[in-house]
């Protein structure tokens, strides 16, 4: 059994050296907002407005439960957004507000969405 | 290799995609959660003027444009000019730009040139770096825990999982990606490809290849 | 080598050389970290220096682009060295990235 500090020094993305199983050959075809978040990643970093380590390190710091749950690209998203809420480049009222804006454009129904949705990603990477 | 489908509902038409990532609603797709979290920091940040309106979609061109046909191409020149070869291993990122192979990031690259005496393959055990600028981006086996894990701990019984056995006396090379240097494998140029052009050779080369899990074959 | 009359910024030049024998510190960092635990206090050499001279990635982490730059050093380590149970005989090794500060010289 780890000690405590150990969920610390050993981040959850760390995965050299671990016990594993066989390797599965699973592959997709990013989604199309899957490229846009790629994108938005690169376009950030050349920006120097989240630079690629700052995405690193913001996806290790969302912990080892979103970390399991979420999908490659969630993590990303999910991390960017904590970023620039704490560089004070947006709040998450602003980003509240525009998501109920694009969920009212491409008509869709927030509330039975959230959670419908929910568990729709098929992969656990 | 299985190739998964999402299915985000089961009325789902994949030929919606183009249209719902242009923003117009379809009576099928709908949106998750996370792609309208990506649509509106995408839209608030050229809204606030930190990016410009074009920026995403010109990136997602670059990206769309790196595939493993640009380090085939590589490859290939490498085993049929000795020379081109000689400043590819000095500098890898020099030698693609040669070629017409930009890097649109801060990487720089190493080409790993597989020999009689080495075997070379490529992981990141601490996220998912990948030669992207000359390969286009990484298959998810590559970024999921059992490949990052055991690839520096048993990189042997990896490779024998990718159908690869390497001899005891050839020294298997694992290079994990920590920094800003990406790695590309310069695999062996397979026997019987003497007379072969260099379309010919590139043909061969594989994504799988110049990760390092698989040798370049014939057929 | 500076010539003569000039004098290198600190970080400028490289503190090692191809070929050197260094170890891995052994130190347990917290928040971000890109030095895999699996090497820490491990013993390898030094095959290329990494130019020019980069900033330390575990502070770039934390929006730091630029200043306190030292170069980063491709390292070789013998499987022997990082797995117990890996076979005596193997040649088998792993080369890795690691920045200036956290190697010593042995």
């Amino acid at each position: 059994m780890p000690d405590k500090h150990e969920l610390l020094t050993r981040l959850p993305t760390e995965f050299g050296g671990l016990e594993a199983g066989p390797i599965e050959r699973v592959e997709h075809e990013l989604e199309p907002w899957e490229k846009r978040c790629h994108a938005l990643a690169d376009v950030l970093d050349f920006h120097k407005i989240i630079n690629t380590e700052e995405k690193r390190r913001g996806v290790e710091a969302l912990g080892a439960e979103l970390i399991g749950k979420l999908t490659y690209y969630e993590r990303w998203i999910v991390a960017f957004s904590n970023i620039l809420f704490q560089k004070g480049i947006l709040a998450p009222d602003d980003v509240a507000r525009k998501m109920q804006e694009v969920a009212t454009r491409l008509g869709v129904n927030t509330a039975e969405h959230a959670h419908a949705n929910d568990c729709s990603k098929s992969m656990p990477s | 290799m299985v190739d998964l489908h999402h299915d985000h509902n089961h009325e789902q038409d994949h030929g919606d995609h183009d249209r719902a990532a242009a923003g117009i609603g379809t009576g099928d797709y709908v949106p998750g959660y996370f792609e309208m979290l990506e649509m509106s920091i995408g839209e608030l940040l050229v809204e606030r003027g930190l990016i410009g309106a074009a920026e995403i979609r010109r990136q997602i061109e670059v990206l769309d444009s790196r595939t493993p046909a640009l380090g085939a191409k590589v490859v290939a020149r490498a085993w049929i000019d000795s020379e081109f070869k000689k400043r590819l291993l000095a500098n890898g990122r020099a030698a693609c730009e040669e070629l017409g192979i930009s890097f649109y990031d801060d990487t720089g690259l190493i080409v790993l040139e597989n020999t009689d005496n080495v075997h070379n393959l490529i992981v990141c055990t601490l996220c998912s770096c990948y030669p992207r600028p000359v390969l286009g981006l990484p298959p998810d086996w590559y970024k999921l825990k059992p490949y990052r894990a055991r690839a520096v701990t048993e990189p042997r019984a990896v490779l024998a999982e990718f159908g690869t056995i390497i001899p005891d006396d050839v020294e298997v090379r694992v290079s994990d990606s920590t920094a800003q240097v990406r790695f590309l494998v310069l695999p062996k140029r397979p026997k019987g490809s003497e007379n072969f052009g260099e379309k010919q050779l590139a043909a061969l080369v594989t994504r799988d290849a110049m990760i390092g899990v698989v040798p370049v074959e014939l057929s | 080598m500076a010539a003569p009359q000039i004098v290198l910024a600190e970080g400028e030049a490289p503190i090692f050389a191809i070929g050197d024998h260094v170890r891995v510190a052994v130190r347990f960092p917290i928040g971000h970290y890109r030095v895999p635990n699996y090497i820490r206090g491990k013993k390898g050499t030094i095959v290329a220096i990494v130019e020019p001279a980069a900033v330390n990635n575990e502070e770039e982490g934390y929006g730091r682009n630029g200043g306190s730059k030292r170069h980063y050093y491709r390292i070789s380590l013998l499987m022997t060295e990082l797995w117990p149970s890996y076979p005596n005989s193997s040649k088998d090794s792993l080369c890795i990235e690691v920045f200036e500060t956290w190697l010593e010289r042995i």
